[in-house]
């Protein structure tokens, strides 16, 4: 893989003002997606691994969230630099996101056929003109790889009637094409009989079937990057594991860049190729999943690692990490895990704190630690 | 008579036996609807969602509740005006009249029986079309009759005007809650609110509607129009008798009494608006209406105001009832013959049958503008089942 990365995030530092003061909720966070790969994120609750899923596609609510620094650049274009009326061009076709409460992210007022066809008009309008050349293979083809979303849509936003060709390229709502789309993309994400599904309200539907559908509609506007927050993480456990599958096989069928965001380390060894641990607002490791799990070069990650249960070790207390996470009005200085570490040295308290280095000089763009001492971590 | 298989066994009950095991589709990955609100014995294809028989019979329904409703309401209307007006014999007849002529006339009117008799007398009497005579001679039917399309006119107008402004004026409120935009909305909709009608309508008349150049008296500027009125509506009969200067005057003397009446009466519905846009707007159906790629237009009132919606239509029948009885008022001041203004003067003249047909028709003006609130509530939230 020697594409472009799909997404830069570069130096992305994010503020929530209120009145109880300024939080850090991202301190100088920078990772890059490569097309094609799941990059996963991990981290305890309240690290700020929402925060990141929602300012990438510049979702997060502006009077309290404030852009500090940084770019989030995708697929050339700096998201944070453009105006708020043009985001809506760069999502659903060029990012598409699902959430963590499959109760919540459907729209109650309207059934699942007008929310998935909406989703399918939405990326039809915009295929106007695209580049890509589509012949053979069903609606759900995605052998050619990711879908790149066409320059020429960006700035242009869609809105109700739009221009008349544009009208006429997409057919209305109810026609048979569009309805064979939406059967489509139910039939992709596993739902056995779509054709009552579409006839339903979501609160006809479970929590597990509702994720589906939510998964259906954002792979129904294919995409560039998926990012997934949490999505498994408000279901019950036997759902979750459908789920998990289910995302696992579409990874498989789909091949478009997917940032899966997780507090769970097992979820994302299984899923991600990358992974980035986040701690306090901070990504402090970065790399390939195989490399970042057995060998952390971050002491964070290490005692993060041992504190997950595992089968194969004898029982015995979990063990746990010392002290308990700073807040993020009051950050420490230097590294923010030195107050917790037990390979601190007195220097780790120093400001300006360690960012992210590679582990090997020779790999500038594979594993990489934000500590001082990464080459000592046993 | 049992019926015995080949192997000489009673067959048990249809769909008993095995079937219990193998009767349904259990494909492995079939985590299916939820089938809380209707019996599980019912097939899942045909119950499923609301069906357009559901929607005759909620309604159906709904309208045949309207009858103990109206019956309740008008009785309580017809026995508030009694009271008011004790002995109208009293004043037909005149304070000097002779106690036999005054008992004569309670006869003929049946006021010497119990108030709950006359009442179900009166009622048969009203569904028979005869509402009594006015002191004038003219039959309150008819007076009403011409009457109250006015005011159907001046309210329609009214709500119109809530909805297309007070609406959007609450989602504007709730998107900048708490910055300028939000704290301009609600001194508008609390001004609205807290001021009495008479003096709404009397500013209006005598600062706004100069200011305007609009005018603040009658349907139109020259009265009787040139033309029939068959339906006492006076854009549309302007607009059948294909007069449209008459229709542009009929509008511009709508445009003030509506706009007035709107005004004073649009704050729940604003204010209801608000509130629920702010519920709604974080939801995470919002956010993934806006992931989806559509314009800020589109999340804003496709998705979000459509549920928020669902709360505002439970005050839109109040406001209807508020805006009838603000008709009174406004009418009078703006002396648009409407059924506020037939009222006021016959309540201004001890019109005993006057007032209790216009009460009447005002209470079931209210009740209907209520029962449709609550028929397009369950139309418009999916979970209120139409069974």
């Amino acid at each position: 893989m020697t594409d472009a990365p799909v997404l830069v995030v570069d130096d992305l530092s994010v503020d929530y003002e209120v009145a109880a003061g300024r939080f850090h909720a991202l301190s100088n966070v920078s990772f890059e997606m490569l097309p094609g790969r799941v990059t996963g994120i991990v981290g305890e609750t309240g690290c700020g691994k929402s925060t990141l899923a929602h300012a990438i596609p510049g979702l997060l609510p502006s009077p309290p969230a404030r852009i500090r620094s940084g770019k989030v650049v995708f697929q050339g274009t700096d998201l944070t630099a453009l105006p708020r009326w043009k985001l809506p061009t760069v999502r659903g076709t060029g990012i598409g996101m699902v959430f963590q409460e499959p109760l919540n992210s459907l729209n109650p007022a309207y059934r699942v056929f007008d929310q998935v066809a909406e989703a399918i008009r939405v990326r039809r309008l915009r295929e106007k003109g695209a580049v890509r050349a589509r012949s053979g293979g069903g609606p759900f083809d995605y052998s050619r790889g990711p879908a790149t979303t066409p320059t020429s849509t960006i700035g242009r936003p869609f809105l109700p009637g739009g221009p008349v060709e544009e009208r006429m390229r997409s057919p209305p709502v109810r026609s048979p094409e569009i309805r064979t789309e939406v059967l489509e993309a139910l039939r992709l994400v596993r739902i056995n009989d779509p054709e009552t599904i579409l006839r339903l309200y979501p609160h006809e539907l479970s929590g597990g079937m509702r994720q589906r559908i939510m998964i259906a509609q954002t792979l129904a506007e294919r995409p560039s990057l998926l990012i997934a927050d949490e999505p498994t993480s408000a279901l019950d456990v036997t759902i979750q594991a459908q789920v998990l599958t289910l995302m696992k096989e579409l990874i498989d069928e789909i091949r478009t860049s997917i940032l899966f965001i997780s507090h769970d380390l097992g979820v994302i060894a299984e899923m991600a190729d990358d992974v980035g641990v986040m701690y306090a607002g901070r990504v402090i490791e970065f790399g390939p999943v195989a490399s970042v799990f057995e060998h952390p070069r971050h002491p964070y990650t290490r005692a993060l690692l041992r504190a997950a249960p595992d089968r194969s070790k004898a029982d015995g207390p979990l063990e746990s990490i010392p002290g308990s996470v700073p807040s993020l009005a009051r950050l420490p200085g230097g590294c923010a895990f030195h107050p917790r570490c037990v390979y601190a040295r007195p220097n780790c308290g120093e400001n300006p704190g360690p960012s992210l280095r590679p582990v090997d000089p020779a790999d500038p763009l594979g594993h990489r630690s934000a500590c001082w001492y990464a080459a000592e971590i046993p | 008579m049992l019926l015995r298989s080949r192997g000489g066994q009673p067959s048990g009950p249809p769909g008993y036996g095995l079937s219990l095991f193998y009767g349904g589709r259990l494909p492995a990955f079939r985590c299916g609807p939820r089938y809380g609100r209707s019996a599980p014995t019912r097939g899942v294809d045909s119950t499923l969602g609301r069906s357009r028989s559901d929607l005759v019979w909620f309604i159906g329904k709904r309208l045949l509740l309207l009858i103990p409703l109206i019956i309740g309401v008008t009785a309580i209307a017809f026995i508030l005006i009694r009271i008011a007006f004790p002995d109208p014999c009293v004043i037909w007849v005149g304070g000097h009249a002779k106690s036999s002529a005054i008992a004569a006339c309670r006869a003929a009117f049946g006021l010497n029986q119990p108030i709950v008799a006359q009442y179900f007398i009166y009622l048969k009497q009203f569904l028979a079309g005869n509402w009594g005579v006015s002191p004038g001679g003219i039959p309150v039917a008819t007076s009403i009759a011409e009457y109250f399309p006015a005011t159907l006119e001046l309210v329609i107008t009214a709500l119109l005007l809530i909805v297309l402004v007070g609406i959007p004026i609450g989602v504007i409120a709730a998107q900048s809650s708490g910055r300028w935009p939000d704290h301009l909305v609600r001194i508008f909709y609390l001004g609205g609110w807290a001021t009495p009608t008479y003096l709404g309508a009397i500013v209006a008349v005598i600062f706004v509607a100069p200011y305007l150049g609009l005018p603040t008296s009658g349907m139109y500027s020259h009265s009787p129009p040139p033309f029939p009125q068959p339906t006492h509506l006076s854009v549309i009969d302007a607009l059948l008798a294909g007069n449209l200067p008459y229709a542009g005057n009929a509008l511009l003397h709508l445009l003030l009494p509506a706009a007035t009446l709107a005004l004073l009466n649009m704050g729940i519905v604003t204010r209801m608006t608000r509130s629920s846009m702010l519920a709604v707007l974080p939801l995470d159906y919002v956010k993934s209406a806006r992931m989806k790629g559509l314009s800020e237009f589109l999340v804003t009132y496709k998705h979000a105001l459509r549920t928020a919606l669902i709360s505002t239509t439970t005050v839109l029948g109040i406001t209807v009832a508020g805006l009838l009885s603000g008709t009174v008022v406004v009418e009078e001041v703006f002396a648009w013959p409407g059924l506020g203004q037939f009222a006021y003067d016959a309540i201004t003249s001890s019109n005993v049958p006057g007032t209790v047909g216009a009460a009447i028709i005002f209470t079931i003006g209210a009740v209907a503008a209520n029962l449709l609130a609550d028929i397009l509530y369950g139309v418009l939230d999916p979970k209120v089942e139409w069974r």
